[in-house]
């Protein structure tokens, strides 16, 4: 029972992940592979103030997803006045570098990471109130990165991944609109951190590698890029299926295997079938708007 | 008259190519200007200059006497500059009304601080933006496409939804690029009175067009563009007349 509240605690915190991500990447257009990095940074803020400064999870968190924010406003800043591309390369940078300099400050406990992150909840209590803070936080980000993209600003961030000259040249600030919304998502990705850290107790740097975002990346497109509950959906089933075929119970020399091979073909079967994703629109109503679709 | 755009000595070239050389152009309020000349020209160069898609090498451009060249593109928008495109760049995932909505000089969606904290005052300014935009639709006949799919509406109403979102920019400066290429019919009657209310109301406009008919029916003056060159900047009977030019133009 411990066992399955922990993994579905795991599963919400990547929906608020993957929800993050595709508002990013799938709304906004923009290509950045850091999303780890700012889950990161909101983990390590949050768990150095908890150990340190003994503040309360809620402030905490808060300015862990604040920190993230700054970092990422700073990020967007001053690559996507380059060029759209050149965000995708900074942000391999920055994950990159960031994460070396947290594999080797002592303050961020170096390789082996951050341990005995105070538990502030402690007892029986404890696993159902992480349960209802992570599945709560995956509901509010959910909820409100739809309420994000549609309406008014939804139908901005649509004319400029249509066409962001003419939206430009209609009196729109592009490039301010970008670092918001990227700043957004990272600050949510920050949030989904620092929870992270209280709930596990302990952080260190290969949680947060930059191949997570491959991951991540797989949960929206399985799930339908640019749509609100996509993310949900790719989250699930991305962290479900590996779990329910363990509960197959058969033995580990065949299990390992079958795992990554069942999981594999069901990846590509989705895919093949929708390209689109589970929630995205279907082939038979390619005029579905993505503002509906939403 | 009150001079609406001024461009002053504006050079701009690419790497070899010279698009505009030394480019002196007014534009008055109620004007409709005729910009004519070859391919290659320059003249979609200008119009980019002009609403600050390029920057120029050297020059200056003046709106209602007030220098623009550091503001940047939206904020030209902001201050008045509307223009339509060649090829248009029409949002095509979304609706004829959805691709209007987009386009006043202040967008009130634009803020995600107001969208989440001064919902009201975004309604309101919505209902207004959506009244102006089916008076523009209703004024080219296009009512009854709001709610369409730009896409799925024939070349000549998207040449018109073109110039209805440049029109929800209430700006003092029009700059239209090629509005009738591959228009016709209706459409063709409909662009030339619209474009010919909005100089009444009192904008200063500038059109890109290879089709004479067109210009000399809209214009009193004319400029003549080559090589990113001004050759004749006159009335339109005067450049109809000049040989020199009508050889460079027409080949014959
Ligand atoms: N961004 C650009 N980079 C390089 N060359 C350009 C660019 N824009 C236009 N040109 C060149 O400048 C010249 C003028 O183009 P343009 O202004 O589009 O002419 P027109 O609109 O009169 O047909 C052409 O030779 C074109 O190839
Ligand atoms: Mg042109």
């Amino acid at each position: 029972m411990e066992y399955l509240a922990t993994v579905t605690i795991l599963i919400a915190i990547y929906v608020i992940l993957a929800a993050s991500y595709n508002l990013v990447i799938g709304y906004g257009g923009l290509a950045t592979v850091a999303h780890p990095i700012f889950f990161a940074i909101g983990a390590y803020v949050s768990g150095l103030l908890a150990i340190h400064v003994g503040m309360p999870p809620i402030l905490s968190v808060a300015l862990g997803a604040v920190a993230a924010m700054v970092a990422s406003v700073l990020l967007a800043a001053s690559s996507l006045r380059v060029s759209g591309d050149y965000l995708l390369i900074a942000s391999l940078g920055f994950q990159l570098g960031l994460l070396q300099l947290i594999r080797n400050l002592e303050l961020t406990g170096g390789p082996g990471g951050l341990s005995n992150i105070p538990s502030t909840i402690t007892g029986a209590a404890r696993t159902p109130a992480f349960l209802a803070i992570t599945i709560g936080l995956a509901a509010v980000s959910v909820l409100g990165i739809r309420a994000i993209v549609r309406g008014p600003y939804g139908r901005a961030i649509t004319a400029m991944r249509d066409e962001e000259l003419a939206f430009t040249a209609l009196g729109r600030n592009a490039m301010s609109m970008k670092i918001v919304i990227f700043a957004i998502g990272c600050g949510v990705a920050g949030m989904a951190g620092g929870v992270y850290a209280y709930y596990f107790q302990y952080v260190s740097p290969e949680q947060f590698e930059v191949l997570q975002s491959a991951q991540i990346l797989t949960m929206v497109v399985l799930g339908g890029m640019a749509t609100a509950y996509g993310p949900v959906v790719g989250a699930v089933l991305l962290l479900a299926i590996p779990q329910a075929i363990t509960f197959l119970n058969l033995p580990q020399n065949i299990m390992a295997p079958l795992q990554g091979i069942i999981f594999t073909v069901l990846v590509l079967l989705f895919l093949f079938l929708r390209p689109t994703g589970i929630m995205g629109a279907s082939e038979s109503k390619p005029r579905a708007r993505a503002t509906e679709a939403a | 008259m009150t001079q609406v755009l001024r461009t002053v000595d504006l050079n701009k070239r690419f790497g070899g190519i010279v698009v505009s050389d030394n480019i002196n152009i007014t534009i008055d309020r109620g004007e409709i200007l005729g910009l004519i000349g070859p391919n290659g020209a320059g003249k979609t160069s200008l119009f980019n200059l002009i609403s600050g898609v390029l920057r120029p090498d050297s020059g200056s451009i003046f709106l209602n006497g007030q220098a623009v060249d550091t503001s940047p593109l939206y904020k030209r928008a902001r201050m008045g500059i509307a223009r339509t495109w060649q090829n248009m760049l029409l949002f095509r995932t979304m609706t004829v009304i959805e691709n209007l909505l987009i386009a006043p000089r202040e967008y009130a969606g634009e803020s995600i601080l107001r969208v989440t904290f001064g919902l009201g005052s975004v309604r309101s300014a919505e209902r207004q933006a959506r009244e102006r935009a089916l008076g523009i639709l209703d004024r080219m006949g296009l009512a009854g496409t709001a709610e369409s799919m730009v896409t799925d509406l024939p070349f000549g109403q998207q040449k018109l939804i073109g110039l209805a979102r440049t029109l929800m920019n209430d700006g003092p400066l029009l700059l239209l690029d090629e509005p009738m290429a591959g228009v016709e019919g209706a459409a063709y009657e409909t662009m030339q009175a619209v474009v010919r209310q909005e100089a009444a109301l009192g904008r200063a406009v500038c059109v890109v067009e290879h089709n004479v008919s067109f210009i000399r029916d809209l214009c009193s003056r004319a400029v003549f563009m080559a090589n990113g060159k001004i050759l004749q900047d006159g009335t339109v009977e005067e450049l109809i007349a000049s040989k020199a030019l009508t050889e460079l133009y027409f080949g014959v």
